[in-house]
């Protein structure tokens, strides 16, 4: 019984390998193993002339990365607020409602949000901002919600028991447990947004993914690395901010 | 005077739910500190809260200071409830606010919505929620945030809170069980003094029948929702404290 279940298993990644990697891949273009490493090897090495003009793409992705979680944040309010089965103002509509839209936030990839916007607002960073704060919005919203259904009930009923309004009960009993957690989740998703903004130029929405792309059209390989190595920068900047900024929260 | 009377009281948690109250009749007078014991799961609990319909009763009669409290729609309620002090079990203080901002929740019935999301209040406010931290021995906790305090310091916040109310009535529900005894003695002792003074009415839930022997004046005891006992402290004896805790070890 059990020797079936592994020899199906097997079967299907041969069956899957034979599909996917052998009959896939053009054997003939990829030559020798000495003319990989070949390739490969082109990549070695920096192009210190490309420097100075990546300045502005990085800051321009790492302001694509900000404003776009900002914007996300905003527009993550009303769906937290509909997403919390506790706090939804009308469980039939409002919550399926904030549900689907967090769904769709988090199923659809950023390059494809990316793609959307620069089709509605035209290529460059407003596109890119949009398609961050389409792309996380859902995520922030998802895990603020959690948070405010994983609350501590005491203090909800003790505003109540003194005669507070439904409002008095977000800002009294809700908002002082709940803030610094949506606060951690929002650092988190920025960081994350360093890293989709980064290659958001490679479908027209601005910052480094579109020098990136050029490079790569141009065969210039060491200008490539230089790409990648501002954007591994920007990314360890991303996550040494995030770290200690969340460690100060707790 | 009878300032709260309770009829025929019937309350389930669920429709179809087993009756956790069944038929609970008892008048609370003006200068009463009035105990509710029973064993644990008898209601009392519950009783407590249908007082304020925190938990609403399926039916039966709720009449305070003359009011009907059942008929009374959501608005109407919270202005009733404002009137109501209660204090809890475990304190149900806002851990990440201040001791100050703690007691001066206590008028949120009174305050408007804009006054409570900037928290201001007036300076009458300030200094009645000053004289209550000096007479529950706080003054010098003020700043301090709620987590940071003992049990007992905690609860004193909880009772300088339902204080700030001008309550005309205070509800307790088992104030005492989170705290070791000797504290439990300074605190029953501390809202003894305090509800003399400003001859508010006290319904207590308690289950340590010694502290209720020694603070109240009358006793209800309830057992798996009926009430086994009704009368002075006086007249409750070990008769009748084996009928309510039915044959349970005291």
């Amino acid at each position: 019984m059990q020797f079936g279940i592994f020899a199906v298993l097997i079967g299907l990644v041969l069956w899957s390998v034979q599909a996917t990697v052998i009959d896939d891949t053009d054997w003939q273009r990829i030559g020798t193993l000495a003319d990989i490493g070949e390739s490969v090897a082109h990549f070695i090495g920096v192009d210190f002339a490309l420097i100075p003009s990546l300045l502005g793409p990085t800051i321009e992705t790492f302001m694509i990365a900000c404003i776009g979680t900002l914007l996300g944040l905003v527009f993550c309010v009303p769906m937290i607020w509909f997403g919390a089965l506790n706090v939804t103002p009308f469980k039939p509509v409002t919550y399926p409602i904030a549900r689907v839209a967090m769904t769709l936030s988090r199923s659809i990839h950023e390059i494809v949000w990316a793609l959307i916007f620069v089709s509605a607002v035209g290529l460059g960073a407003f596109a890119g901002i949009l398609a961050i704060a389409a792309r996380s919005l859902g995520f922030i919203a998802k895990m603020s919600a959690e948070a405010i259904e994983n609350i501590d009930h005491k203090p909800v009923e003790a505003i109540r028991a003194m005669g507070g309004s439904n409002l008095q009960v977000m800002i009294y009993a809700i908002l002082p447990q709940v803030l610094p957690v949506i606060l951690g989740i929002v650092i988190f998703e920025w960081e994350i947004n360093i890293r989709r903004s980064s290659v958001l130029g490679l479908v027209g929405a601005g910052g480094l993914g579109l020098v990136f792309f050029r490079q790569m059209n141009t065969f210039n390989y060491p200008g490539v690395t230089t790409v990648i190595i501002a954007i591994l920068m920007l990314i360890l900047i991303g996550e040494v901010v995030s770290h200690y900024s969340r460690k100060a929260l707790i | 005077m009878a300032i709260l009377e309770v009829e025929n009281l019937r309350a389930k948690y669920s429709a179809r739910g087993p009756e956790i109250l069944k038929g609970i009749s008892f008048e609370v007078e003006d200068n009463d500190f009035f105990a509710i014991i029973g064993p644990s799961g008898a209601g009392k609990s519950t009783l407590i809260r249908c007082i304020n319909r925190l938990i609403e009763p399926t039916s039966g009669d709720i009449r305070l200071d003359g009011t009907d409290m059942l008929s009374l729609d959501t608005r109407a309620l919270r202005r009733k409830r404002r009137h109501i002090g209660m204090i809890f079990q475990e304190f149900n203080l806002i851990n990440r606010m201040s001791v100050m901002d703690n007691v001066l929740s206590g008028r949120l019935g009174y305050v408007g919505a804009i006054r409570s999301i900037f928290r201001v209040f007036t300076n009458r406010d300030i200094q009645r929620a000053l004289e209550l931290l000096e007479r529950v021995g706080l003054q010098d906790h003020i700043d301090k945030r709620a987590d940071q305090l003992s049990g007992g310091q905690r609860q004193r916040v909880g009772i300088a809170r339902a204080l700030m109310q001008e309550p005309n009535l205070l509800l307790l529900d088992e104030p005492t069980s989170a705290l070791d005894p000797k504290i439990s003695r300074e605190v029953m002792e501390l809202i003894r003094t305090m509800a003399n003074e400003l001859k508010v009415p006290v319904l207590c839930n308690i289950h340590d029948v010694q502290l209720a022997k020694e603070f109240c004046n009358k006793i209800i005891g309830l057992q798996d929702g009926y009430k086994m006992f009704d009368g002075p402290t006086e007249t409750l004896d070990q008769s009748s404290l084996e009928e309510i805790y039915a044959m349970e070890v005291l």
